[in-house]
């Protein structure tokens, strides 16, 4: 049965070639397109555009800051509903399904919706002249109030991509074998400490892959920030398309891609490094 | 040190009646052991007396505290868990140190205890490694280590050898006789293995649907069952139970008539007798019965021989050097004193044997 050796190798051929064919030659082609010149030559020209532009140490500060709030905030948030779940006997599935609802919505619908709430006329603004606390619409997203448009992305962004890391942290949770919780219970620790001592350090596999997966899309946050606002909240990814659609230079566009494609690959090493499982750094 | 009572413990699990009001006392430093088949509610007994469950009624003191209405932590137990519950991100002296850590222990007492218990369970070596790092024997020595540690009051095991190969088992069971002699700390040990139960307690209560049907020292438990359940669990082969005629206060077996303790209700009665009772003989004897054998096993110690007696089938022990074979026609003779006598409606004992 020599044949059916190679067998496997057949059956993961279309994905290998789809992955190959529809991520790593793009890939290739960004990385090419971000350090050559229309002559084609080997050039920085793209990056030093990318560096001298306006918007860049805007962009930059805004996407790392995003970042940085964002995601512990979604973290610390998703491990709160997902002991909580935990704690529910009836009607957990409901808890589950209606928390899992934003995974559903696409980015750009999600800004959309924020952005009903926080436009000029939008429910926020209604609202708040309704109980009478402001006589006159207020501004909430324009380039004069950038925290508050800061705030309106944070928001919209935890609403819609907590659901993930809620998803990831409660299945973590669910192959936590219940013993060690209860060996913590007998040997004498109480609910807080179980928490700290126990689950959390077992979570942490589960916390790894979530801040991985989260951080990464965090930096390439795009259309919820293009929804609420435009160029005034300038993000790298939202820079890379107005490089390439609005200034037709893919070159520039290219070397933001490549960017965030390096600050992505290292925040992933600094998250494996630093979340290491024990017995392996003990080895 | 404590002993433990439970008073009148009822458990539901949905429709199922797991515990059918049992109540049970083990005394101070006794080594009890709860013996069932599964689904008899001997892990949910020990959960609620763990404080794992809690019963829906029924009250569970440890020494003259009650505890019922108390968290698992405010117990003064430890526990020994069935597939060990080690915390894997823990070394093995963070392990046995767990429970300590969680009093807030000096640092003296943490390190004395932890050797202490380590070097009870010669595991002194293996402190600075990781659960990951040991096998299935180790994890299962850092557990009882990591109970021990505590000093608790009682200690509460869950069939903690059932994960460990055969000779590990044997080898484990021996040890953990030793070690909690030596401790004297009140234990209550569950197993559904009948050989464990029979080698380590001072007492075992067998349990059967959700009650205690006997609570006995082990050689009582095995030579005068309370009924039949008992008797076939008990022992590999269990008890053969042969239906017998009854005629005034006689039990009848072909021409042999057994004397009876108490007139049976009925015109049947079951005869309770071990394998190793019935003494097997090639020629016709007095006080003996014909049987006709139907399967020779040889098991090295000893041969097992299936007979029938009237369509009834019978186990027997013998001499591993008795010649005999299928077909052939055996006399066995009851060891006198040996018999027990049940009621073949409710399996129940009739009194005591002859």
């Amino acid at each position: 049965m020599r044949s059916e050796r190679y067998i496997p190798y057949v059956l993961i051929l279309p994905s290998v070639l789809f992955l190959l064919f529809l991520f790593a030659w793009p890939l290739v082609e960004a990385l090419l397109l971000s350090v050559r010149g229309g002559d084609g030559r080997w050039t920085l020209e793209h990056f030093q555009r990318m560096a001298s532009d306006l918007y860049f140490k805007d962009a930059v500060r805004y996407t790392v800051l995003l970042t940085v709030v964002m995601v512990p905030l979604q973290v610390v948030l998703a491990l709160c509903m997902a002991m909580l779940l935990g704690g529910i006997n009836r009607g957990r599935d409901l808890f589950l399904y209606v928390w899992t609802i934003p995974l559903g919505i696409s980015d750009l619908a999600a800004g959309i919706a924020w952005l009903a709430i926080f436009t000029e006329r939008g429910y926020l603004n209604s609202f708040l002249q309704a109980v009478g606390v402001i006589q006159e619409p207020r501004l909430w997203l324009s380039y004069e109030t950038p925290a508050m448009l800061f705030l309106a992305v944070v928001a919209a962004e935890v609403w819609r991509a907590t659901a993930i890391v809620f998803v990831i942290l409660v299945a973590g949770l669910q192959l936590i074998p219940k013993e060690y919780g209860e060996a913590a219970e007998v040997f004498g620790a109480t609910p807080w400490r179980r928490f700290w001592r126990v689950t959390l350090p077992l979570l942490m596999p589960s916390l790894q892959v979530a801040l991985i997966l989260r951080t990464i899309l965090a930096l390439e946050v795009f259309a919820v920030v293009v929804a609420l606002g435009g160029r005034n909240l300038p993000v790298l990814a939202g820079e890379a398309y107005f490089w390439y659609n609005a200034y037709q230079s893919p070159g520039v566009a290219a070397a933001y891609s490549v960017l965030i494609l390096g600050i992505s690959v290292v925040a992933t090493l600094v998250y494996l490094r630093l979340m290491r499982p024990k017995q392996e750094a003990a080895a | 040190m404590a002993g433990i009572r439970v008073e009148n413990i009822i458990k539901l699990f949905g429709k199922v009646r797991a515990l059918n009001g049992v109540s049970l006392e083990v005394r101070d430093q006794e080594f009890v052991v709860l013996l069932g088949p599964s689904g008899c509610g001997k892990t949910t007994l020990l959960r609620i007396i763990a404080g794992l469950e809690h019963a829906d009624t029924g009250r569970v003191f440890i020494g003259e505290r009650d505890v019922t209405a108390l968290p698992p932590r405010s117990r003064r137990i430890a526990m020994v868990f069935q597939n060990y519950a080690v915390f894997p991100h823990l070394t093995v002296f963070e392990n046995i140190a767990f429970g300590l850590r969680m009093q807030k222990a000096s640092p003296e007492r943490v390190r004395a205890q932890v050797d202490r218990a380590a070097t009870l369970m010669h595991i002194e070596g293996l402190l600075g490694r990781y659960p990951a790092q040991l096998s299935g024997g180790q994890r299962q020595r850092v557990a009882v280590a990591r109970a021990l540690a505590v000093e608790p009051e009682v200690l509460l095991m869950d069939e903690p050898l059932s994960n460990l190969d055969a000779l590990l088992r044997l080898e484990m069971r021996a040890e953990l006789k030793r070690l909690l002699a030596e401790s004297r700390t009140t234990t209550l040990y569950v197993t559904h293995d009948q050989v464990e139960a029979m080698s380590l307690a001072d007492r075992i209560a067998v349990m059967s649907t959700g009650n205690v049907v006997q609570y006995d020292v082990p050689m009582k438990i095995y030579q005068e069952p309370a009924d039949t359940f008992v008797g076939g669990f008990i022992g590999s082969p269990p008890m053969n139970f042969l239906r017998l005629p009854v005629e005034g206060s006689q039990a009848k077996i072909q021409t042999l008539a057994l004397d009876l303790p108490a007139a049976p209700q009925g015109r049947e009665v079951l005869l309770g007798v071990r394998p190793e009772d019935l003494e097997a003989h090639p020629q016709p004897q007095p006080q003996s019965f014909p049987a006709e054998v139907l399967v020779v096993e040889p098991l090295g110690p000893h041969l097992l021989l299936t007979l029938a007696y009237e369509g009834q089938h019978l186990k027997v022990t013998v001499p591993p050097d008795f010649e005999t074979r299928p077909g052939q026609t055996l006399w066995l003779r009851p060891q006198p004193g040996r018999l027990r006598w049940h009621d073949p409606g409710s399996g129940e004992a009739l009194g005591h044997a002859r």
